[in-house]
């Protein structure tokens, strides 16, 4: 039990540190939540509604994303995409996780 | 209630912690989201869409508390690495206030000559234990302003190495604490030049009789307290001029304080130290004030100290 509570607490841990680039990983064209949210899951990246949503709203906040109105086939829909800081941070955090997975790898192996 | 009803009220929840200006934009935002993952549950489900569905759904997404603030930055007040210190500042100043008011409370009632237990109590909860609350309001305060000058000024909060052998409040303090000494010396050899000093030999006859010395205090404690006090002197005067402290004059030092401590006890214990019961209570109180703080200093130093050793 407790080992489970533990390894449930820790891989939380792991993922949240990869929410942030996950998302901005599917941004490179428009999507609204909901399509973002599926894409992820369908790539094996499954988010929380509750987690993915307001963080699309705190990364427009910080200048990450660009957003607008949209209505195509449906309701009107949010659709969200990378601007160019996002871009920028995107290339930044895709270069430093390949230098930080492969460090794990290496660690890892020696084992 | 039908599963939008839940939907527009836990929007709506959500909405009002949000600030004015994004408040509509994210709701119907949101509400497009919510409305769009339980069409998809409920076709996953191979039924429509209701309340009972809705509520689940929106239990698993989280209170609408947390979740308007996971669409803001995170503002923290206290530091969660001054988490502990806050819990332990709290509980320890409660319990000091509460205690002092419980005796407080029960000196009340035995003052005016009546005593039960429900009046008691009730003295000790409204003039202690509620207005009690000061301090942790005041913790908030402190620790919130710390923290957030930290992050405003990262390198006022930057840590810098303390030497052990350093003198707390420096030279000052210590040259202060000098004057401290002597001043107690002053007044133990002989507390009417109190008045003298400060009436010009004026006051009344009463007052040089309150602060006259009984004849056991003089033959039995006054020596050994005069000895300490002025043994203390060589002491801070030696550090003063070293500006440190050595290991052995922190231990001699400490021994010192200990047993002045004791001396007073003894005073306070032994019997009348001041000829008028009322000065000789005004003086043993002070006498117990100083013995508390001492040893309060003494152990919160214990409490702080670190010795490294294998486990």
């Amino acid at each position: 039990m407790g080992d489970a509570d533990a390894f449930g607490k820790l891989e939380l841990e792991l993922r949240r540190g990869v929410v942030v680039l996950a998302t901005l990983s599917q941004l490179r064209g428009a999507r609204y939540g909901y399509e973002l949210r599926q894409a992820l899951a369908d790539r094996g990246m499954p988010i929380e509604e509750g987690t993915l949503y307001p963080l699309l709203r705190r990364l427009e906040t910080q200048g990450l994303l660009k957003s607008e109105w949209k209505i195509e086939d449906g309701p009107p829909r949010r659709y969200y995409s990378l601007n160019g800081d996002g871009r920028k941070l995107l290339k930044r955090l895709t270069d430093a996780w390949r230098g930080l997975n492969g460090a794990m790898d290496r660690l890892l192996q020696e084992d | 209630m039908n599963a939008n009803d839940v939907i527009e009220s836990y929007v709506t929840d959500v909405a009002l912690q949000l600030p004015r200006r994004q408040r509509n934009d994210v709701a119907f935002e949101l509400r497009a989201l919510l409305n769009e993952e339980l069409q998809a549950r409920a076709e996953a489900a191979g039924r429509g869409a209701d309340a009972a569905m809705a509520t689940e759904f929106l239990g698993a997404f989280g209170r609408p508390a947390e979740v308007a603030a996971r669409y803001r930055p995170t503002l923290t007040i206290i530091d969660p690495a001054d988490g502990r210190s806050f819990l332990r500042a709290t509980v320890i100043g409660m319990a000091v206030i509460w205690i002092l008011g419980l005796v407080g409370s029960l000196r009340q009632p035995i003052d005016s000559g009546g005593w039960d237990l429900l009046s008691v109590a009730g003295h000790w909860w409204g003039s202690a234990v509620i207005p009690s609350l000061w301090w942790p309001g005041m913790l908030v305060v402190g620790f919130g302003t710390a923290a957030w000058v930290r992050r405003r000024w990262p390198q006022s909060g930057a840590w810098k190495p303390r030497a052990g052998d350093r003198i707390e409040g420096g030279r000052t303090a210590l040259v202060l604490g000098l004057i401290g000494i002597v001043c107690g010396i002053y007044v133990l050899i002989e507390p009417r030049w109190l008045l003298d000093v400060v009436w010009d030999g004026r006051a009344a006859p009463a007052a040089y009789e309150a602060l006259t010395y009984t004849e056991t205090f003089r033959q039995r404690q006054a020596p050994w307290l005069l000895a300490l006090l002025l043994l203390n002197i060589p002491i801070l005067a030696t550090v003063v001029v070293q500006g440190r402290w050595s290991a052995g004059m922190r231990r001699f030092a400490t021994a010192m304080g200990l047993a002045t401590c004791a001396a007073m006890v003894w005073t306070i214990v032994d019997g009348p130290v001041l000829m008028t019961p009322s000065g000789d209570g005004t003086a043993k109180g002070l006498m117990g004030l100083i013995v508390a703080i001492s040893l309060l200093g003494y152990a919160i130093q214990a409490y702080r100290r670190v010795r490294p050793a294998p486990g």
